[in-house]
């Protein structure tokens, strides 16, 4: 088998280096941290995380008990669904993982806030949300339900 | 190539009164869907069947197919864009046939924080049906402007516009009045579809010239109040005014499970008023009660008595609709159960009717993607 020329490598080093460039590093959903947080929204923006992905809504949310902050990614589409607030109560369950900048991040499976519960992801971590039809619901009453 | 979301559901629905008359009837009804999507640089493509089988009136059951595509684009951290595009396909059994159609659907729709309490959201949409009975073909364009403000007291107030013009295409087929066979009776047995009237059931088009153009304006508002993460509750209230236009149709009604060209938003003038009380009980069980009430004016329809004969009064439906749902989420799949209760009073007495609706239902998703 033919060894990759020593400038093959270095070629390829650097075209990775520039396509990654601007790229987070992809985080997966990790089941053994996943963690119950309650707290209050500081602020809501719209980020893009992965490749090939709509921008995520990120909720920064301080935890009551210790006012420790943490970067919620809830998903690409709740944020034409649900209007989050600054101000607003959130218990989110979710995989907690520690970012280069070492902020703390939490991939959300579950929040509750108001009397009601979004199922964002299995408990495996895979996601529960419709990319296509469910994100600006032209639903309203289904017909089914006799309305 | 493999799908990134696939989503299979069963709803189990009863009534006793399918036709939403003062002739009651009773029936069932089951429902199949099914759902695909698939992902590709932010754009998702995504499909959609559902079957309906009614169980007395057979001849009503009926399969609809949409498809489309979707994406949503950020315009800066605040403010996104999101525009679909979809197409439908409704296909009924033969007494029904004459409903069947094609549409196409454009939604365009922008959302930004103007604060980091405040939201202002719009939307434009734009629809063309194609009825195998041509006299409901039309296009129509609704324009919603939405602007909220939450409160540190975890009230949130919202006020709303919105305007909506619906073209019928071509609703006059000829000088004379003339009956379209839509109406006719289902050979279920029991279940013949609205044979009332002595046989006036048909949808009669007016020939005076009203207009083919029905033009609606509305005002809402709505004041949610959250009570820590397990208990919200919600006031909404909606007016509205007809612009211009009247229905072209000598009468117009609800059909229960069939979409009515005839019967939908830009159909009446009036207001709806409603509360909500949601809740999460033991073992996370959202627990929903509803009370909405409507009085709806019909531009353009008279009442008439049992008989036909018209009583020279606008038609006028007030409606009381208590409802409870509650709805179990598990990791793979979901169950609800919903009831709500209609009392109609209306001053066309074939509309004078109470129902009773239940229904059952269980959503199976899995997710074919990654687990990012």
């Amino acid at each position: 088998m033919k060894r990759l020329p020593l400038w093959g490598l270095a070629l390829f080093l650097f075209f990775s280096t520039i396509f990654s460039y601007g790229q987070k590093k992809e985080h997966y959903y990790n089941v053994d941290k996943e963690v119950t947080v309650k707290g209050t929204i500081k602020e809501i923006k719209m980020e893009p995380l992965y490749k090939n992905t709509s921008p995520f809504l990120i909720i920064i949310l301080k935890e009551n008990k210790t006012e420790t902050i943490f970067n919620v990614e809830i998903s690409p589409v709740w944020f034409f669904d649900h209007d989050f607030h600054q101000g607003e109560y959130l218990v989110v369950k979710g995989s907690l993982y520690t970012s280069e900048e070492n902020v703390q991040n939490i991939i959300a499976r579950e929040v509750q806030f108001s009397g009601q519960t979004l199922l964002l992801r299995d408990k495996h971590g895979f996601p529960n949300w419709r990319g296509g039809k469910g994100q600006m619901t032209r639903k309203g009453k289904r017909k089914r339900d006799f309305s | 190539m493999m799908a990134d979301t696939l989503s299979l559901s069963f709803f189990q629905g009863a009534t006793d009164n399918l036709f939403q008359n003062m002739y009651a009837e009773s029936d069932q009804l089951s429902t199949f869907g099914i759902y695909i999507d698939k992902n590709f640089s932010g754009l998702s493509l995504f499909t959609e069947g559902n079957y309906s089988y009614l169980y007395k009136n057979t001849n009503l059951s009926y399969y609809t197919q949409d498809l489309g595509v979707n994406t949503l684009y950020t315009v800066s951290e605040k403010s996104a864009f999101y525009f679909s595009l979809a197409g439908r396909g409704a296909f009924y059994q033969a007494d029904y046939a004459d409903f069947n159609y094609l549409s196409i659907n454009f939604f365009g729709a922008f959302k930004t924080y103007l604060s980091q309490t405040s939201i202002m959201k719009s939307n434009y949409s734009f629809e063309y049906k194609n009825f195998r009975s041509s006299v409901f073909d039309h296009t129509s364009h609704s324009l919603m402007l939405s602007l909220d403000k939450y409160f540190q007291t975890k009230t949130t107030l919202k006020g709303e516009i919105g305007w909506g013009y619906k073209n019928f295409l071509h609703p006059y087929l000829s000088e004379e009045p003339m009956d379209t066979e839509t109406n006719s009776p289902s050979s279920g047995g029991k279940g013949k579809h609205n044979p009332y009237r002595g046989g006036l059931n048909q949808f009669i088009i007016q020939t005076q010239s009203k207009g083919q153009g029905l033009q609606v304006f509305s005002l809402s508002g709505l004041i949610a109040q959250g009570l820590g993460s397990r208990i919200g509750l919600q006031l909404t209230g909606t007016r509205q005014w007809s612009l211009s236009g009247k229905n072209p149709f000598t009468f117009i009604e609800e059909f229960y499970a069939v979409e009515n060209p005839s019967y939908d938003r830009f159909s009446w003038k009036g207001f709806r008023i409603g509360a909500q009380l949601a809740v999460l009980i033991p073992w996370n069980i959202q627990l929903k009660l509803r009370y909405t009430m409507d009085n709806k004016k019909f531009p353009g329809i008279y009442s008439s008595s049992l008989e036909g004969d018209s009583l020279g009064i606008l038609r006028n439906d007030k409606r009381r609709q208590p409802e409870m749902s509650i709805e179990k989420n598990f990791s793979k799949f979901s169950v609800s159960l919903s009831y709500f209760y209609v009392d109609n009073d209306s001053n066309d007495p074939l509309f004078n009717w109470n129902g009773h609706f239940f229904s059952a239902g269980i959503q199976w998703n899995t997710s074919c993607g990654e687990r990012k």
